[in-house]
């Protein structure tokens, strides 16, 4: 898993803005609190709360990625707009992924499973291929409903797709085709847990966050906060 | 509880295959919480399980089949999170392999059907020293280590 490199945050001090503050934020956040070590570089004296293992939490919470992609059913899906007030949890991944990305999105959908039916309805998870070749919406809805049919997958050009998981501090590769005929492609090593009151993430999933850690934070999740 | 049964049936294969007990001296093998996560489509699925080297000398794994699959393929994961195989991996005396979610990992390709948590998936692993070992693998709800909570 690519946790967020210094080096990105150089390729990215051109662009400048939020954006960066947004990225410098993440990679902070990154360090020293993942679950199995494997984010060890030194602790921050900026390092915010991180109470629960694997889970971060931003000093500054991190905007919607502005993003227009296709949905799992073939039509516009603009992430901002159609997310917006709504409790979001967004992951980029790939349906061609046999380990990381089918556990992660089974956390998340027996999370949601935990809650009542009137809440579980409010929240949008929504998945974002890094591999648009091979995911079409019909693959991806296909593979979704196996989770929740009601978890959106967006796929489109992978330049947007990248550029908007940079902004959330979560880097990832072009798909790279190898001489043997193997497929490379990576995913992301994060879930991103947007508050309904500001559309902005405000909990960071590292990958191997187990169900229950995600169904403990749902409740805050969903009022935007623990008050 | 549930990393019992694959336990007992690992070992009970393993004993079936090339004796548990190994009184030789070499690599002596035992294959543990082996499982199958309930892929969410019918093309592939990943493996995992753990195997432990009590023996004193080494032994590498080589390759692993399975009836369920065309292909079984064997990867690690790279710190940038990209999958990449790996023709043979080593398990050294005193030592062991483990293959988990997010690290080294088994891809099932080609499925023939999907596995159904519940059911079980049978694994050959062979090995440079050891030949072979079958494993049953229980198929499990599909997620991390609290599958289904």
């Amino acid at each position: 898993m690519r946790s967020i490199l210094p080096a990105d945050v150089r390729r990215r001090r051109v662009v400048g803005g939020l954006a960066l503050v947004a990225v410098g934020t993440a990679v902070l956040t990154s360090c020293g609190s993942s679950e199995d070590g494997r984010s060890s570089a030194a602790t921050s004296a900026a390092s915010p709360r991180a109470a629960e293992s694997g889970v971060l939490r931003p000093d500054r919470p991190l905007p919607k990625p502005r993003l227009v992609l296709t949905d799992e059913n073939g039509d516009r899906f603009d992430l901002v707009e159609r997310t917006k007030g709504r409790p979001t949890l967004l992951y980029f991944g790939y349906t061609h992924c046999p380990d990381v990305c089918p556990t992660t999105m089974a956390d998340v959908a027996n999370a949601v499973r935990t809650l009542p039916a009137a809440e579980r309805t409010k929240f949008s998870v929504v998945f974002v291929t890094t591999d648009p070749a091979r995911d079409k919406p019909k693959r991806l809805k296909d593979w979704l409903a196996a989770f929740d049919a009601r978890f959106v997958g967006l796929t489109g050009d992978f330049a947007s797709v990248r550029r908007a998981a940079r902004t959330v501090g979560v880097s990832i590769e072009p798909p790279v085709k190898s001489a043997d005929g193997g497929y490379t492609v990576s995913h992301g090593a994060e879930v991103l847990a947007f508050f309904p009151t500001d559309d902005k993430a405000h909990l960071i999933f590292t990958a191997g966050v187990p169900a229950r850690q995600y169904a403990a934070a749902l409740p805050e999740i969903l009022k935007g906060g623990t008050a | 509880m549930r990393r019992l049964v694959p336990l007992v049936l690992a070992c009970w294969a393993a004993v079936a295959l090339t004796g548990c007990s190994g009184s030789t001296a070499g690599p002596r093998l035992t294959v543990t919480g082996a499982y199958v996560p309930q892929p969410p489509m019918a093309d592939m699925a990943a493996g995992y399980l753990t195997i432990v080297n009590s023996g004193g000398v080494d032994d590498t794994l080589t390759g692993v089949t399975s009836a369920v699959a065309a292909e079984v393929t064997m990867h690690s994961t790279t710190d940038a999170g990209q999958m990449k195989a790996v023709a043979a991996f080593p398990i050294p005396a005193h030592g062991r392999l483990t293959f988990r979610v997010g690290a080294n990992h088994l891809m099932l390709d080609g499925l023939k059907r999907l596995p159904q948590a519940g059911e079980t998936v049978e694994f050959v692993l062979r090995f440079a020293k050891s030949g072979q070992i079958v494993v049953h693998a229980p198929v499990k709800p599909a997620g991390g280590t609290d599958q289904g909570m």
